[in-house]
């Protein structure tokens, strides 16, 4: 059986993207601005180069192929990752509206449905831990963090 | 100073027990969640700290300041979440000893590693304040860079399997380390646009991401983060497991001590903190045992080494503050700030002027220390029970409360995205066999590496032979090269010494 080599040049791919990038912007600095990263930065490039042989030999050879599949792996846990990344974004992204204690307590309870829970824990715990959160940062650590109906409503 | 002196002050110092306990259980709690360090929890309480007296409130700080040092390993080994970059080099060993059904004993290696690590430094620094205070002297731009990369040679020694896989993602992570301001002309590299990276890759998010979030991502996988026989072993825990958990750090005595002063050396150094002593311990522990290849499948030293030597750090991190008034840390900058405003004024009068003051901020902290031990060792079996949470209700809770907590460090909406980015980049990082540890390693040293580099260079106007110049530093390249050739001699020397079939 072929091993299943593509997703081993995602890292290197995204490090080599990066590197083009690093070098593009320090292109017109002073040495020592650019030094560390040139030294860093072409070890990199160097490094990557040498796992695309390596992995473009095993494909060649017939031994790996070039197949993302271990990213995905297993299959039935790839909506609940994607689910609970969105819904990471959606709480970041509203959060300014929301702010910490509602968005928690929504958020909170789209993930853990997402991930499978029913009932009373899905409404119990995001109360519990947004309760928890809005003590920890807003009253006690007096944070930054956006606020919004609940914190004013209690402010 | 006299014994009766010193007696006066520990009396005095166990007096302030309704400062200490409180501090030390609100320093657990924010410990415990990555994001909110020290600093930022002294400055929030600048307030009251600058209210109250200055032995109840340098007694305070010290205590919260100590007992988040120790804290910051709690998440590291029960969910493989770093509280702090203290502690990452923890979950290398600690979070396999968790997945084994070890958790208990692993808290108390880390529970007594950093109690023990933190007081033997403690009491050592005021037996030996005058000398040691000279020291932060010697360590100069071009010694910090061989203890630099100290650290960096980790990377080499967790690779495990695949030393190419491992050098990508430590040179991945040191090239996001040098995003930022350059150290000479200010000018930005690298930052997309934002001005966010100006000031660097913030740790912070970047560990939030790289394993807390990525480590939720793949746990989904598994209904508990636990297998069967650690279910079983959690399910049954009991006080006797505490008990062979300090039984465990009695017989490695002697691995905490040299640990701890590794980091109180390291601690001594302005600028230097808990990370990089951590890793270097992990690093040096590894080198000299007689199982390296034990070391990441989840050992006691693979726990002791880095928790002594982050709490190490906490003594020495205050010795350059307090003798030659250069904070050793930010959190150390705060308590400065504490001190100056109640009339110190820091720097080697400080001891003869206010030594009750001077040396009783140590003898504060080796009393935070003492009652830290009781407040915290009887939690170890409850704690170890936060690996029987399904995975369903922990991973939702991990992600989110974490995201949280990237806010803490900066006060940016722009952290809370760059720790999801770093979860993904760690997600793939874990499916594909690229060490997260040493991505964060370059991010953490990168940025160190290059501004002690570059300062050497800079002195030295671009001549290299400035790193070779100093007798100490000459040593320490000796010690270097020593670490790096020693396992492959050991090694060889094993095999020539098999007998053949």
């Amino acid at each position: 059986m072929k091993s299943p080599r593509g997703a081993d040049l995602v890292i290197p791919a995204l490090a080599l993207g990066f590197a083009a990038y690093f070098f593009v912007s320090i292109a017109d600095l002073s040495w020592e601005a650019k030094a560390n990263g040139v030294v860093i930065g072409g070890v990199l490039v160097l490094l990557v180069v040498i796992q695309i042989v390596r992995t473009g030999v095993e494909v060649a050879r017939g031994s790996g192929s070039l197949s993302f599949e271990r990213l995905w792996e297993p299959r039935d846990a790839l909506a609940k990752r994607a689910g609970l990344v969105l819904v990471t974004i959606a709480f970041i992204a509203t959060l300014g509206w929301l702010g910490l204690t509602l968005g928690l307590l929504l958020a909170l309870c789209a993930a853990l449905w997402i991930m499978g829970a029913r009932g009373k824990v899905l409404v119990l715990l995001p109360l519990v831990v947004s309760t928890l959160a809005y003590l920890l940062f807003v009253l006690l650590l007096k944070s930054d963090i956006p606020h919004g109906p609940i914190e004013k409503l209690f402010s | 100073m006299s014994w009766d002196f010193l007696l006066q002050q520990f009396a005095a110092q166990f007096g302030l027990w309704w400062v200490i306990v409180p501090a030390i259980l609100l320093g657990i709690v924010v410990g415990i969640l990555p994001g909110f360090s020290p600093q930022n929890t002294l400055i929030m309480l600048l307030p009251l700290t600058l209210a109250v007296p200055v032995d109840q409130a340098m007694a305070f700080m010290i205590a919260l300041y100590c007992a988040n040092h120790l804290a910051g390993g709690i998440p590291a080994i029960l969910v493989k979440i770093p509280g702090s970059g203290g502690a990452a080099a923890t979950t290398l060993d600690g979070y396999p000893m968790t997945q084994k059904g070890q958790a208990q004993q692993a808290l108390v290696l880390c529970f007594t590693a950093s109690v023990a690590g933190g007081l033997i430094t403690t009491l050592a620094t005021i037996a030996l304040l005058p000398w040691l205070s000279q020291i932060g002297l010697y360590l100069r731009s071009v010694e910090m860079v061989v203890v630099m990369l100290f650290g960096l040679t980790l990377i080499a020694v967790i690779a495990g399997k695949d030393t190419l896989k491992a050098l990508i993602g430590g040179f991945f992570g040191l090239l996001i380390g040098v995003i930022g301001t350059d150290h000479i002309y200010n000018t930005p590299r690298a930052t997309f646009g934002f001005l966010e990276l100006y000031d660097g890759v913030p740790l912070v998010p970047a560990l939030i991401g790289l394993f807390a979030i990525s480590e939720a991502l793949v746990m989904i996988e598994e209904k508990l983060i636990v297998d069967q026989s650690g279910r079983e072993r959690a399910v049954s825990a009991r006080w006797a497991d505490t008990v062979e958990g300090l039984k465990m750090s009695v017989q490695k005595w002697w691995h905490i001590v040299w640990t701890s002063f590794v980091g109180l050396l390291i601690g001594l150094t302005p600028g230097a903190g808990a990370s990089i002593a951590a890793f270097v311990a992990y690093q040096q522990s590894r080198l000299w045992s007689k199982t390296p290849e034990l070391y990441g499948t989840g050992i006691p030293e693979g726990v002791i080494a880095p928790e002594a030597a982050n709490n190490g750090v906490t003594s020495g991190t205050l010795v350059p503050t307090l003798a030659l008034g250069v904070p050793g840390g930010s959190t150390a900058a705060v308590m400065m700030i504490v001190l100056q405003y109640h009339g110190m004024v820091m720097g080697p009068r400080l001891f003869a002027t206010n030594p009750e003051v001077a040396y009783g901020v140590f003898v504060s902290m080796a009393v935070a220390y003492v009652f830290m031990i009781f407040t915290i060792l009887p939690l170890a079996r409850y704690m170890s029970r936060v690996v029987l949470i399904e995975t369903t209700y922990l991973a939702p809770i991990i992600v989110l409360v974490t995201i949280v907590a990237a806010f803490g460090e900066r006060q940016y909406l722009f952290d809370m995205g760059l720790a999801l980015v770093f979860g993904v980049i760690g997600y793939i990082a874990h499916k594909t066999n690229y060490h997260v540890t040493a991505i964060l390693i370059g991010i953490l040293l990168g940025p160190l590496f290059e501004q002690y580099l570059v300062r050497a260079l800079r002195i030295s106007q671009g001549d290299l032979t400035v790193l070779f110049s100093s007798t100490l530093g000459n040593v320490l390249w000796g010690f270097l090269v020593l670490s790096l050739v020693l396992p492959a001699l050991k090694s060889a020397f094993s095999r020539s010494s098999r007998p053949q079939p």
